[in-house]
């Protein structure tokens, strides 16, 4: 079905990659006990950010930057005004998402315009002079990094002390507003790392809307592989790789091609379950409190 | 500054001790709650190298007087002055900082982290990116020479309760607590524990600590405390000197009138009748990891009785409890109820059957916290069917109120803004209005103030001799089991040791049996 494995590997690495950030991101966010409804919308504006600044600047390394910052700038927000104040996590979420989109027809609408006109975009080849292995290489480090943060240092501890109960979180001396803003500042900055190699790795083309829909789908394959770094890794693989190959594999098998479209989530239901009937579900259990307001002053029994 | 406030106003404080001066003052403080005012000018001081004992009704405003002093709760007037200096505590991370620490009753630490990560979170030493295991070591040599066994590496929810106690007070060791805020906190350890625990106070105080305690148990208090404050409807009450203080003294402050009615005598044996209600036969139920913890027990309750079981927390009793209430299964051996074979029934069953049912932690297990009180007494099946009768139901709500005094701005409150023990005087208040055939409790009392709890018993047993309702009653408070049973069994690694008609039982030999 595959030329080969090894076209294969190639083919994948760049949507591999960005889905990877970005649900990896999202799930260290929502670790800390923030639902994270607004990661569509972030994404499709860190796509058209990245897509800008290229057209602009000419340059990845500065698309990427600038895209991280701004969803970074995003998720501290984010975090500040659901720990805050007694704002609900899905209503902040949700406008945030809208917010989103709207910006991203904003910054991406001029830039295409200049392209038209001629302008051309800085993109990065996975396939060429091995740049692939460097896309695996960065999610493994990541993988392994956030790993080791979350499961095994202080702030680790923290992070999924504020996640579980932020209120008993606070008795035991932990600054939960300070960790969620680390969470989901470090969470979004990775999301748009994600959305910039999502536009100039993977699809290298802009229209109004690029990138919408992708957002959910690194939700799921966080989701799917109960926020864990390690297992997201696995996830991501799947969703790439049927990314990529979904109208291939429909068209293989005679299926409609929103049959195609459909498999995505499929696969995401099955990872779940599969990772939830072995031992480590506790471990991939969601945080207590994610989503629930935080308010200091309320008692806890 | 500090010491001119105290100059200031010395008339109603107790007088200090020689040439100390205090290590926490409090100032007029006052902190409202919608509808209440938990604390209404408190003005309180505590030396060091004290035990200060803290005593109330429940809604007294204990738990927040505490709650302020660790950074939960910032009043809304008043100074806090901690070594002679005024200082803002806006968080428990900032009290942590000052050297206080409090532990409550029910434990904060968080299941899903290990020992080691709980305790970690507040030491300031450690850096945010340290492994967690560089605490390791520190938490072996220091738990061993508290005398306590515990493996850092093992997550929360395997620990039971009073493992979990105690690495809640290990935790405040290692903080370098030099405040120790106790709510409650050693209340419900077992016998020796406790034993141990107060020992322990004593001579953390002797070493120049400080610790603020919080219990009902007001002999307790009296036996380990220098200082007694009596708060009441969130003011002073009185502050008593160790030398000064009688049991009829600090009721009379706590209490005022009620304090009358607080008896520890007997209450009037029941006249059981022949038919029997509740029968265990040879009863074998899991414990939560694994192993029997009820090991073939058998037991007969009669029509108008109360059983008391007794026994020291862990022995069984509380999955004898919830396997009789079907919520453990039951792996051999029958239960039965009312002449019917319930073992594998449901608990719906027994609760549209006029069981009612006090479990054992009731703000987890006995109500919905985020629930009002009106709604948590419709949740009960014999209200909930088809539709539900608001009009009745609010009518209910409110005689319970009336009756058990619970202390709330309105039914429509949610329970979690009430005291710890207002919440479970609504559990309480619920359970004995459904249970019109037999009660099923354990620590029924739990987190009441003494004339609640003894007001609670009263009426448990008016039930049983006049509408002839059973009661088996599972209680680690030995004054309790001896105030209302008519019969004791003696619960001891999971087996029925003994079981005695308690006019006859000996206390000496009880509490034998409970250790043995
Ligand atoms: N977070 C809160 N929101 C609203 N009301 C509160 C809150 N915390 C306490 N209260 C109210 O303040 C009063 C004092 O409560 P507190 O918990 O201090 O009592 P307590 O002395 O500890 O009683 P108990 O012995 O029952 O534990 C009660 O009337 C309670 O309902
Ligand atoms: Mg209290």
């Amino acid at each position: 079905m595959f030329e080969s494995i090894a076209s294969f590997i190639v083919g994948v690495s760049a949507i591999f990659l960005a889905y990877y950030l970005a649900a990896v991101g999202h799930g260290l966010m929502e670790k800390s006990g923030v639902l994270n409804l607004a990661i569509d919308g972030v994404f499709t504006l860190g796509v058209a950010i990245a897509f800008a600044v290229s057209v602009y600047t000419f340059s990845v390394p500065l698309a990427t930057f600038i895209a991280m910052i701004v969803a970074a700038l995003f998720g501290l927000m984010l975090a500040f005004i659901t720990t805050k104040l007694p704002i609900s996590h899905g209503a902040a979420g949700l406008s945030t998402m809208f917010l989103g989109y709207g910006l991203a027809a904003l910054v991406g609408l001029p830039a295409r315009q200049l392209q038209i006109n001629g302008r051309s975009l800085a993109t990065i080849q996975p396939s060429l002079g091995g740049t692939w292995i460097w896309f695996y290489v960065v999610a493994f480090v990541v993988a392994i990094g956030i790993w080791y943060l979350v499961e095994k240092t202080k702030i680790g501890a923290a992070i999924r002390a504020a996640g579980e109960n932020p209120a008993s979180a606070e008795a035991l001396g932990v600054n939960v507003l300070a960790v969620r803003l680390f969470a989901s500042g470090v969470g979004y900055a990775l999301i748009g790392i994600g959305a910039a190699v999502f536009e100039l790795a993977y699809t290298q083309v802009w229209s109004q809307g690029a990138g919408m829909g992708y957002g959910w789908i690194a939700f799921a394959i966080s989701l799917s592989a109960g926020r864990h770094p390690i297992l997201i890794l696995i996830s991501a693989m799947i969703f790439a790789a049927l990314d990529k190959y979904r109208f291939l594999i429909a068209a293989t098998y005679n299926l409609p091609p929103d049959v195609g479209k459909m498999l995505p989530f499929v696969a995401a239901i099955a990872a779940m379950i599969i990772f939830m009937v072995t031992p480590l579900k506790r471990k991939l259990a969601p945080p207590k409190s994610l989503g629930k307001i935080y308010f200091r002053e309320e008692r806890t029994v | 500054m500090a010491a001119e406030a105290n100059n200031a106003k010395p008339t109603f404080l107790s007088p200090p001790q020689e040439g100390k001066k205090p290590i926490v003052s409090l100032r007029g403080i006052t902190k409202r709650f919608p509808g209440v005012i938990a604390l209404d000018h408190i003005d309180l001081d505590i030396y060091p190298g004290t035990v200060h004992a803290l005593l109330g009704e429940n809604g007294a405003g204990k738990s927040t007087l505490v709650k302020v002093l660790y950074g939960i709760y910032t009043p809304d007037e008043g100074e806090i002055i901690i070594n002679g200096r005024p200082t803002r505590l806006t968080s428990p991370a900032d009290a942590i900082n000052m050297g206080i620490v409090m532990v409550s009753q029910s434990p904060q630490i968080i299941d899903t982290l290990t020992v080691a990560e709980n305790i970690i979170l507040g030491l300031e030493k450690y850096n945010h990116f340290v492994p967690v295991t560089k605490v390791y070591k520190t938490i072996r040599e220091e738990s061993k020479r508290v005398g306590i066994k515990i493996d850092p590496g093992i997550e929360v929810w395997r620990l039971s309760y009073t493992q979990k106690q105690l690495v809640e007070i290990l935790r405040a060791i290692l903080l370098g607590a030099k405040v120790l805020l106790l709510d409650e906190a050693i209340t419900y350890l077992p016998i020796e524990e406790k034993q141990r625990f107060y020992k322990f106070i004593r001579r953390f105080a002797d070493e120049g600590g400080t610790v603020v305690l919080i219990t009902h148990k007001i002999y307790e208090a009296m036996d380990v405390a220098d200082k007694i404050t009596v708060l009441r409807r969130g003011k002073v009450a009185g502050h008593l000197d160790r030398k000064e203080a009688t049991i009829e003294k600090i009721r009379a402050l706590m209490f005022g009138e009620r304090s009358a009615e607080i008896t520890y005598e007997r209450l009037p044996t029941a006249q059981p009748e022949p038919k029997t209600i509740l029968e265990v036969k040879d009863l074998w139920v899991m414990g939560d990891f694994g192993g029997y913890a009820v090991q073939g027990v058998s037991l007969e309750v009669k029509k108008g009785e109360v059983l008391g079981i007794a026994g020291v927390a862990g022995n069984g009793q509380k999955e004898l409890i919830q396997a009789i209430m079907r919520l453990r299964p039951v792996m051999k051996g029958r239960i039965i109820y009312n002449g019917e074979d319930i073992t594998r029934k449901t608990t719906y069953y027994l609760r549209v059957n006029g069981v009612g049912y006090i479990p054992d932690l009731p703000a987890k297990y006995g109500v919905s916290i985020e629930n009002s009180i009106i709604e948590n007494i419709a949740v009960l099946p014999v209200y909930s069917r088809g539709i539900i009768n608001w009009d009745k139901i609010r009518e209910l709500t409110l005689k319970l109120i009336k009756e058990f005094e619970i202390k709330t701005p309105s039914p429509d409150t949610p329970v979690k803004f009430l005291s710890g023990g207002n919440i479970m005087k609504v559990l309480v208040a619920r359970e004995l209005t459904v249970a019109t055939n037999l009660l099923v409790a354990y620590n029924p009392t739990r987190a009441l103030d003494e004339a609640t709890a003894i007001k609670v018993r009263k009426i448990i047993k008016e039930k049983v001799l006049k509408n002839k309702v059973s009661a088996i009653i599972a209680s680690e408070d030995l004054d309790e089991i001896f105030q209302i049973s008519d019969r004791i069994a003696v619960m001891n690694s999971g087996k029925i040791v003994g079981v005695f008609p308690a006019d006859k039982a000996k206390r000496e030999e009880i509490e034998h049996l409970m250790v043995m």
